[in-house]
């Protein structure tokens, strides 16, 4: 309130007169304490104040008098009009938050495993990966039979070998490229017929990939999934794999751009000398802008390699091979290398690889 | 020791409490000289006189709000509500005052009363007698509510609501009123309050109910069992507060349920004794817990009443639907 | 046989303490007795004003005003005896204090505390009670027990002019005359339901005239002038006590605050009206009656007043003073043994400090 009136006190007491005041003009006062003293024709008393506040106006000096229900005192602030508190009991708050609400759309979450929660218990308890278990319950519903015979099967073949070291770092990388990455594949051929007896075709082969990150940089970039954001990279370091009996190894050779065919070729022997006796420090495996795979060194003719990231794409190569192919029109034979490149389609389009391979081929179909 | 039926215990427990404590007290319409609609009361005026069972004036709300104070002042009061279709407008007195009068003066007034009503469809009777609404009374806090199932459990539990110190609300399954006899010994043994009876041992299913329906369910548990399946039977008998310990250990056991009431579906009591075997049993549970209630519909008149009201055949094929769950 | 009916109210003293109707009962000549009726009257009018403040400066919740009702109470209950049992609604302060029920009591009931309502003094009487006409079906159970036992007690039993349109009404007055109980219904008319006048509340000329229906006797008293109010009481307990049966007793008054502190009265009747019925105030009246007769003199009214400021204070602050209950005492006295099946939830409560 901002005007205090003079309140009934009692008695069918009409006034009163104005003994003493408690408080002057522009003190703080509390709520309860003694604001004015009062004198009616029955007793001296204490008007306590309604509310804590300022004190803005006495309407009243002392040895006046003041009729019951007439402004007393005026605060500094508050209004004087008694609110409507909207209730006989209790009091229910006012807000001024306005809220404007929109439908929500509902999301339709992707069907998971379905099996009841005894059931998961009992494959965590039996230690069974509920992903492996083909559910036979209606519905696709994973029984506790389901269970049972899964983890039967298991404890028959005996506990997993843990993976460990490259093939556990493999399948890691793997887990999380599958996760990751959008990839797509193009093949092609590469005529090699004219290639000098004793040429090193992992060199031959770097060199391919360095034409073909000249002709497309966006192919020799790091993609970040998170931001939707990519770093074209100047240097070329091409991560070669290795196979080992160990497991994969993917060491990397540095800017291969600045580097002679000669400087290439040892760099490539010492990797894979390297990494076959375990040597290779893990920094020397890290940082690389793209892949090389020549699995065709062992078999195969045309792969979709792993992309792995943040890299864009890896360019695999298959077994050379004598093949028939059509030259103006007639049937010859000729060496030929299969080559795949498995690209990033988040970061890559179709047309940047096509143009990646054809400056691919083109230096490896060069002299 | 004796047979009788269950109103006939009904009314050997009245007249027991009667006997050894002059505080006890009965009032409602018809129960004097009439010996109450179901004879629930019968003898007792002849026996204990008019001021101890008081024929009432017509008004509901009078009998549960008398019983309070009655009660407030040191008697121990039996109120009687004619049918449970009649009873909502004692609510007010439950709720607002029976329920919370020992609370709201710090246990200086208390409540020592029990309210009798017959409850429940089956003998084919007018509108309005056939109710089953002992949920809404469940709800209340500071509240019992007790529900026997046979002569004996009316007798012994009648004999504990009247001798506990809290309200009690005594819901009588008037279908089973006179359909069994059974021998129930009038030594003024109560049986405990609080706690749920198995009636039958079982491993396959754990079937749980209450009141008239304890008869169908039974007769399921037969038929389940020439089938090779053993079903264990539990009266609960006080709806509130519910021993849902012993209904848990039998689930433990069985990995299902099927609970069966008479009532209406949705906020039935069997959504509770589900919400709560959910929260501390699931994963002991082997299929979700079925509930064979009666429909989401007013109470159909006496020609559809057998429809609406769950049947042997009901409970045997949700007995079926739990165990083929997987 | 009909029972009496009396359509005319009793009153002894006017509006200005002038005597009306003679000769005065025989008690009222005893001045300790008159002295007694007025320093209750005081007292809960001094509690009354502290308890708005307390709310209006957020120490106390929702609070029931009494004010310009105070002789009802206080006369009421001045005809009880200790084992006699009140059951009063919210407005009957001054028959609480009367009877031993504390200023800090009701101060807690109205704070949020149910110890209010565990009465130290009249262990038997019903709490304050906010569902309206609920507790004269109680009244009745009580008159009831209270004749089984032939304890020669009487159950007094308080609604206001709003009850008296509810079926518990209705029914615990009819109940009441059929079983011819020790009860004595007083029914407080001080014209206002809320925002609800008492001509919209019914059509029958007086509260009383419902005795009829229930075939008991009806009175109606100025229930501003506390001598007629006391021996209205007097003759409907000693009725009562008297196996004569119930009485209800229409006290006719006027609810000079708001509703409660939440209502703003304001909204629906004129402060003219308001004024008008403060000429009628009970304390003033009784005060000019005393005066006149040299019973009462200004020393002795500002001591009164003085010793009433303090008692008020000292239980404000013992009301002030009560710690809060812990949590987990909304479990306890839910039942006389809290079942297992709510050991858990008392348990997470004290848990969740």
């Amino acid at each position: 309130m901002k005007i205090f009136k003079l309140p009934d006190l009692g008695e069918g007491l009409q006034e009163a007169e104005i003994v003493e005041w408690q408080v002057q003009v522009g003190d703080s006062v509390s709520a309860d304490e003694p604001l004015v003293t009062v004198e009616t024709d029955k007793a001296v008393v204490d008007v306590p104040a309604p509310r804590s506040g300022q004190i803005a106006k006495l309407y009243a000096a002392a040895g006046e008098i003041v009729q019951v229900g007439k402004p007393l005192v005026e605060f500094t602030d508050g209004d004087d009009v008694r609110s409507d508190a909207g209730t006989v009991v209790g009091s229910v708050q006012a807000g001024d938050a306005r809220i404007t609400e929109q439908p929500a759309a509902f999301a339709r979450g992707k069907t998971g495993i379905k099996a009841t929660p005894a059931v998961r218990a009992l494959a965590r308890r039996l230690d069974v990966d509920l992903t492996i278990v083909s559910p036979s319950g209606r519905d696709s519903v994973i029984t506790k039979a389901d269970v049972e015979r899964v983890a039967k099967r298991l404890a028959e073949l005996g506990p997993p070998e843990l993976l460990r070291g490259p093939r556990r770092t493999m399948a890691q990388k793997m887990a999380q490229a599958r996760s990751e990455v959008a990839p797509a594949t193009i093949v092609e051929d590469a005529d090699v017929q004219d290639w000098a007896a004793g040429t090193n075709h992992t060199v031959r082969l770097v060199r391919a990939i360095e034409a073909g990150c000249v002709a497309e940089p966006s192919l020799n970039a790091w993609f970040d999934g998170h931001s939707l954001g990519r770093r074209l990279l100047q240097k070329i370091d091409v991560a070669v794999a290795v196979d080992t009996k160990d497991g994969l190894f993917v060491p990397v050779l540095r800017d291969v751009s600045n580097r002679d065919n000669d400087d290439l070729r040892r760099g490539l022997d010492s990797l894979k000398a390297d990494a076959r006796a375990r040597r290779i420090p893990a920094e020397e495996m890290r940082g690389y802008t793209i892949t090389l795979t020549n699995f065709g060194m062992i078999a195969g003719r045309y792969a979709a390699p792993v992309v792995i990231p943040p890299t864009v794409a890896i360019l695999g190569a298959g077994r050379v091979r004598d093949a028939v192919v059509a030259i103006d029109g007639a049937a010859t034979v000729r060496r030929i290398m299969p080559l795949s490149l498995t690209f990033d389609h988040r970061a890559v389009t179709g047309g940047e690889a096509g143009r990646f391979m054809a400056a691919a081929i083109a230096s490896l179909e060069s002299s | 020791m004796s047979e009788v039926t269950l109103v006939e215990a009904v009314n050997m427990a009245l007249a027991r409490a009667m006997s050894v404590d002059e505080d006890v007290v009965v009032l409602g319409e018809d129960v004097g000289v009439n010996g109450g609609v179901f004879r629930a009361t019968a003898g007792l005026q002849e026996r204990f006189g008019e001021a101890r069972v008081i024929d009432t004036p017509l008004a509901e709300n009078l009998i549960a709000g008398t019983a309070v104070g009655m009660a407030a002042h040191g008697l121990k009061p039996i109120a009687e509500i004619q049918f449970m279709g009649f009873i909502y407008p004692a609510l007010d007195q439950l709720l607002s005052h029976a329920s919370r009068l020992r609370t709201r003066t710090r246990g200086r007034l208390t409540c020592p009363m029990v309210l009798r009503a017959p409850f429940g469809g089956g003998i084919h009777a007018p509108e309005h007698h056939s109710e089953s609404t002992e949920a809404l009374f469940a709800h209340i806090p500071g509240l019992r509510v007790v529900i026997p199932s046979s002569p004996a459990r009316a007798y012994g539990l009648l004999l504990a609501s009247i001798r506990d110190p809290d309200p009690v609300v005594f819901l009588e399954p008037k279908r089973i009123y006179r359909m069994v006899k059974q021998d129930v010994a009038d030594d003024g043994r109560a049986l405990p309050l609080d706690v749920c009876f198995v009636l039958r041992s079982g491993a396959d299913v754990t079937l749980v109910t209450w009141g008239a329906m304890i008869h169908e369910t039974i007769q399921a548990a037969d038929a389940l069992s020439s089938a090779g399946i053993s079903a264990e039977v539990i009266d609960i008998a006080t709806i509130k507060p519910l021993d849902i310990e012993t209904i848990l250990e039998s689930v433990e056991k069985t990995g299902r349920c099927v609970i069966v009431h008479e009532a209406a579906r949705s906020g039935g009591w069997g959504a509770e004794i589900s919400a709560q075997l959910m929260e501390r049993g699931l994963l002991s549970l082997l299929a979700p817990v079925q509930r064979v209630t009666g429909y989401d519909t007013v109470m159909p008149l006496f020609r559809l009443e057998d429809r609406y009201m769950p049947s042997v055949d009901r409970i045997v094929q949700a007995v079926h639907a739990t165990l083929e769950f997987e | 046989m009909t029972a009496p009916f009396i359509f005319d109210p009793l009153q002894y003293l006017d509006p200005d303490g002038v005597v009306v109707s003679e000769p005065l009962p025989e008690w009222a000549n005893d001045v300790a007795t008159l002295i007694r009726l007025y320093r209750t009257m005081v007292e809960t009018r001094a509690f009354d004003a502290k308890a708005i403040a307390l709310q209006r400066t957020g120490q106390l919740g929702t609070y029931a005003s009494s004010l310009g009702q105070e002789a009802i109470g206080v006369a009421m209950a001045s005809a009880m005896t200790t084992d006699d049992v009140l059951l009063p609604t919210y407005r009957e302060y001054g028959a609480q204090f009367w009877r031993g029920t504390t200023m800090a009591e009701i101060l807690l009931y109205w704070g949020g505390d149910e110890r209010g309502s565990d009465y130290a003094g009249p262990r038997r009487d019903f709490p304050i009670s906010v569902p309206i006409a609920t507790h004269a079906c109680h009244a009745v159970g009580v008159a009831y027990a209270m004749k089984l036992r032939q304890q020669l007690q009487v159950a007094v039993c308080f609604v206001g002019d709003g009850a008296t349109s509810k079926g518990d009404f209705y029914e615990a007055i009819n109940a009441a005359g059929v079983w011819q109980l020790p009860v004595v219904f007083v029914v407080t008319n001080n014209q206002w339901a809320i925002s609800v006048p008492i001509s919209k509340q019914t059509a029958a000329e007086t509260l009383s005239q419902k005795a009829v229906a229930a075939g008991i006797a009806g009175r109606r008293v100025d229930g501003n002038d506390c001598i007629a109010m006391k021996q209205a009481a007097i003759d409907a307990i000693d009725n009562a006590r008297n196996g004569q049966g119930p009485t209800l007793v229409e006290a006719m008054t006027y609810r000079m605050s708001d509703h409660t502190t939440a209502d703003d009265a304001s909204r629906y009747r004129s402060a003219e009206e308001v004024d008008a019925h403060r000429l009628l105030d009970p304390i003033e009246r009784l005060r000019r009656y005393m005066e006149s007769r040299g019973l009462w003199v200004d020393a002795e009214e500002r001591e009164l007043r003085v010793e009433t400021a303090k008692r008020v204070e000292q239980q404000v602050k013992v009301y002030l003073d009560t710690p809060l209950p812990a949590p987990q005492a909304m479990f306890d006295h839910l039942y006389a043994t809290l079942p297992r099946a709510l050991d858990s939830q008392r348990q997470a409560v004290i848990e969740d400090e």
